[in-house]
C-alpha cells in the first residue's frame, strides 16, 4: 500500500532556511572565506564558472566511461590545444571522439538581466557594510562601499563531438533535464548566475566521402555580472563621539520688546476716550507724524456768500445750531459752517456760495522742548518731532459722549 | 613488449628499401648540400610554461621554450597580401605563410618534433629574421605525395603563419 502524500519519504538532515534567514545565508555565501566585501567577478571568473558547470553538471558517461571535457576555453595560442588534449588523442594526434568542448563567443554584450532598462548613471559608490574596528584603544567602524555590479551577457556554445547517436541522445537528455525550466544556475564565487538555454543546433559532418561524426551545439547565454574589486572603497567611519551639554545657570531676564518692530515706518493712533480731549506723548526719536484721518472730531469751514437779489441763506452753524440769514441785493459776508452740512440759498440764481478754509480747529498741536511749550497750530499735518520732544494734542470732539481717534503714520527720520 | 614490425614489400620488384634510401640520400645531398635553407625551431616547453586555468594562455614573454634547434628544409614563402584589419579600415600588408618541407629522417636525427604552436625563425637577410607560428604541423603523411609513390612516408610539409612581435620575437 502506498504511503499517504503527506508522508515525506526523504527527510533532509540539514534544516532548510526560508525568508530573511535564507537571504542572510546567501549573503554569507558571497563573503564566505573572504572579507566582508563580496568577491570580485570578472570575465575569466565567469568563463571558469561555465567550464566548471559543464564539467560538473553536464557530466556524461557512456558505457561506464566518463567522456572527457575540454576544461579550457581554446584561444589564439594554438600550442595550448596540445597541452589540454594530450590525454585523449588518437594515432594522428587528433582529439579522439567523443569529447565535450566549450566555446565562448569573444563579444560580451551589456546584460539583459535588468530587462534593458536605463540604469543609474555614473559609477557612484553604495553603502554595503559597516565593519567594527578596534585599534587597541578605541572602537570604530570602517564603512565599505561598492559600486553597482555591471550586468553582462556571455554566449557559450557547449559542443559534444561523438560518433554515436546514443551519445547525442544521452547528452541531450542531460541538457534538457538541467534546463527543464529553460534556465539553470551556477554559483561563481558565491554569486548565483543564471544560465539560459537559447538554442540547439547540429553541425554534424555527414559528408559520405568524409569521416562522419556528430556535433551538437547548445547555445547558452550566461546572465553574468562584473564586480571589480579595484572599485571597492573602504573608508574609516566614526571612531569617537563626544556629546557635550552646556547649561546657563543665570536667570533669564525678560528681553525688552523693541518697538516699533519696523523702525522706519509705522502707524500710531491717538485714542481719546470719553471725557478725555488731551493726550501727551514723549518721543525718543526724530520723526514726521502725518495725520491720515480722524474720527469723531469737530470740523467747520469758512463760507463766503453774496446775493444779487432778496434771498435767504439757510445753514448749520459751527456749534450745530440751524440758522438763517436774510439777504438783500448786494449783501455779502462770511460765516462759519459746521462740517458735513451744505448751506442753501432760497433763490439759487440770486446768490453765490464759496467755501474757503477751516474756521475751527479740530485738534491743536503743542510741543514742549527743553521745558518750553510751543503752540504749533491747529489741524496741521505733518508734525515734525525731534528726539526728546513732548507732543501734546488737544482735540475738539464732535460728540463728547463718544471716544475720538486720531490715526497717524509715523516715519522715522 | 616489442612492437610488431611488418616488412614493406610493395613496389619491391622495382623500388625496394635500397632504392628508397638512395633516393633519400640524394635528396638530402641536394637539400642540405645545395639548397641549404636553414631554419631555427623554437619548441614551446609545455610542461614548464605557466598557463592560466581558464584559457590556458601564457602571459606576454611568459612562454618557456626548449633549446632552439637549427634544421634544414625546403622553404617556400607565399606572397604578401593587402587587406584591411577586419572592418576597421586599417590597411595592412600581411606577410605570406611559410611552407617548409623537411625530411622526417632529419627530424629523427635531430630528435625533434614540430608541433602545432611551435615557432620557426627564418633569416631573410643577415640581419632580418622573421618568426612564424606553426599552424599545420603536417603530422599526417599518409598521402602519396609524402610517401614517395606510396612506398613509405619520408617528409613533412609544415605551414607556419607570421607571428606578431608581441607574440614572439625570439629568445
Amino acid at each position: 500500500m502506498s504511503l499517504p502524500k503527506q508522508v515525506k519519504k526523504k527527510l533532509s538532515l540539514i534544516p532548510q532556511k526560508f525568508g530573511v534567514e535564507r537571504r542572510q545565508e546567501l549573503l554569507e555565501d558571497i563573503t564566505d572565506k573572504g572579507t566582508y566585501l563580496p568577491k570580485g567577478v570578472l570575465h575569466a571568473d565567469l568563463d571558469r564558472g561555465m567550464l566548471d558547470f559543464v564539467k560538473d553538471q553536464l557530466e556524461l558517461s557512456v558505457d561506464g566511461k566518463k567522456i572527457p571535457t575540454l576544461d579550457r576555453i581554446i584561444t589564439n595560442q594554438s600550442w595550448i590545444q596540445f597541452t589540454e588534449t594530450w590525454d585523449f588523442k588518437d594515432l594522428d594526434n587528433n582529439v579522439s571522439l567523443p569529447f565535450i568542448s566549450t566555446v565562448r563567443m569573444p563579444e560580451v554584450k551589456y546584460g539583459t538581466n535588468n530587462a534593458g532598462r536605463a540604469n543609474i548613471p555614473v559609477r557612484r559608490q553604495f553603502f554595503y557594510y559597516t565593519v567594527p574596528t578596534w585599534d587597541g584603544q578605541r572602537k570604530g567602524v570602517d564603512v565599505y562601499k561598492i559600486p553597482q555590479p555591471i550586468p553582462v551577457d556571455l554566449t557559450f556554445n557547449v559542443k559534444i563531438f561523438c560518433n554515436r547517436m546514443r551519445e547525442v541522445n544521452e547528452f541531450n537528455k542531460i541538457m534538457m533535464r538541467t534546463f527543464t525550466s529553460k534556465q539553470a544556475y551556477t554559483q561563481i564565487k558565491g554569486h548565483y548566475i543564471p544560465l539560459k538555454l537559447e538554442d540547439v543546433t547540429d553541425e554534424s559532418v555527414k559528408d559520405i566521402t568524409k569521416r562522419k561524426f556528430y556535433i551538437s551545439t547548445y547555445k547558452i547565454t550566461m546572465l553574468g555580472l562584473l564586480i571589480d574589486e579595484e572599485e571597492f572603497e573602504v573608508t574609516p567611519g566614526i571612531t569617537r563621539q563626544v556629546s557635550l551639554f552646556e547649561f546657563d545657570t543665570r536667570k533669564p531676564s525678560k528681553r525688552a520688546v523693541i518697538e516699533p518692530p519696523n523702525p522706519k515706518d509705522f502707524t500710531l493712533d491717538f485714542l481719546y476716550v470719553t471725557g478725555n480731549t488731551s493726550l501727551t506723548e514723549v518721543f525718543r526719536y526724530n520723526a514726521n507724524i502725518e495725520i491720515i484721518r480722524t474720527e469723531n472730531l469737530k470740523t467747520c469751514f469758512s463760507l463766503d456768500y453774496s446775493s444779487t437779489t432778496t434771498n435767504i441763506l439757510s445753514y448749520v452753524s459751527c456749534n450745530g445750531t440751524p440758522s438763517t440769514i436774510s439777504l438783500t441785493a448786494g449783501s455779502n459776508g462770511n460765516i462759519c459752517v459746521k462740517g458735513g452740512t451744505i448751506p442753501t440759498l432760497s433763490n439759487v440764481t440770486g446768490g453765490t456760495l464759496s467755501s474757503t478754509s477751516s474756521c475751527f480747529g479740530s485738534y491743536s498741536v503743542n510741543i514742549t522742548r527743553n521745558s518750553v511749550t510751543y503752540y504749533l497750530g491747529d489741524d496741521i499735518s505733518p508734525i515734525q518731532i525731534n528726539d526728546g520732544d513732548t507732543l501734546n494734542v488737544v482735540v475738539n470732539k464732535l460728540d463728547p459722549t463718544q471716544p475720538a481717534i486720531l490715526y497717524t503714520n509715523v516715519t522715522l527720520v | 613488449m616489442t612492437q610488431n614490425r611488418v616488412p614493406i614489400t610493395r613496389l619491391n620488384k622495382f623500388f625496394a628499401e635500397q632504392d628508397f634510401n638512395l633516393e633519400l640520400a640524394m635528396g638530402e645531398e641536394w637539400l642540405l648540400g645545395d639548397m641549404n635553407f636553414t631554419l631555427v625551431l623554437y619548441r614551446v616547453d609545455r610542461q614548464k610554461t605557466n598557463s592560466d586555468d581558464v584559457y590556458g594562455e601564457a602571459l606576454s614573454d611568459a612562454i618557456q621554450f626548449l633549446p632552439p634547434v637549427e634544421f634544414k628544409g625546403y622553404v617556400k614563402v607565399e606572397a604578401p597580401s593587402n587587406s584591411d584589419m577586419g572592418s576597421s579600415r586599417i590597411y595592412q600588408t600581411e606577410p605570406g605563410n611559410l611552407q617548409v618541407s623537411v625530411y622526417q629522417k632529419s627530424l629523427n636525427e635531430l630528435d625533434i618534433e614540430i608541433n602545432l604552436g611551435d615557432y620557426i625563425g627564418y633569416y631573410e637577410t643577415e640581419t632580418r629574421v622573421r618568426y612564424y607560428s606553426v599552424v599545420d604541423d603536417g603530422r599526417i603523411v599518409s598521402d602519396n605525395k609524402h610517401t614517395y609513390g606510396g612506398y613509405k612516408p619520408y617528409y613533412r610539409t609544415i605551414i607556419a603563419a607570421p607571428a606578431n612581435e608581441n607574440e614572439f620575437r625570439g629568445i
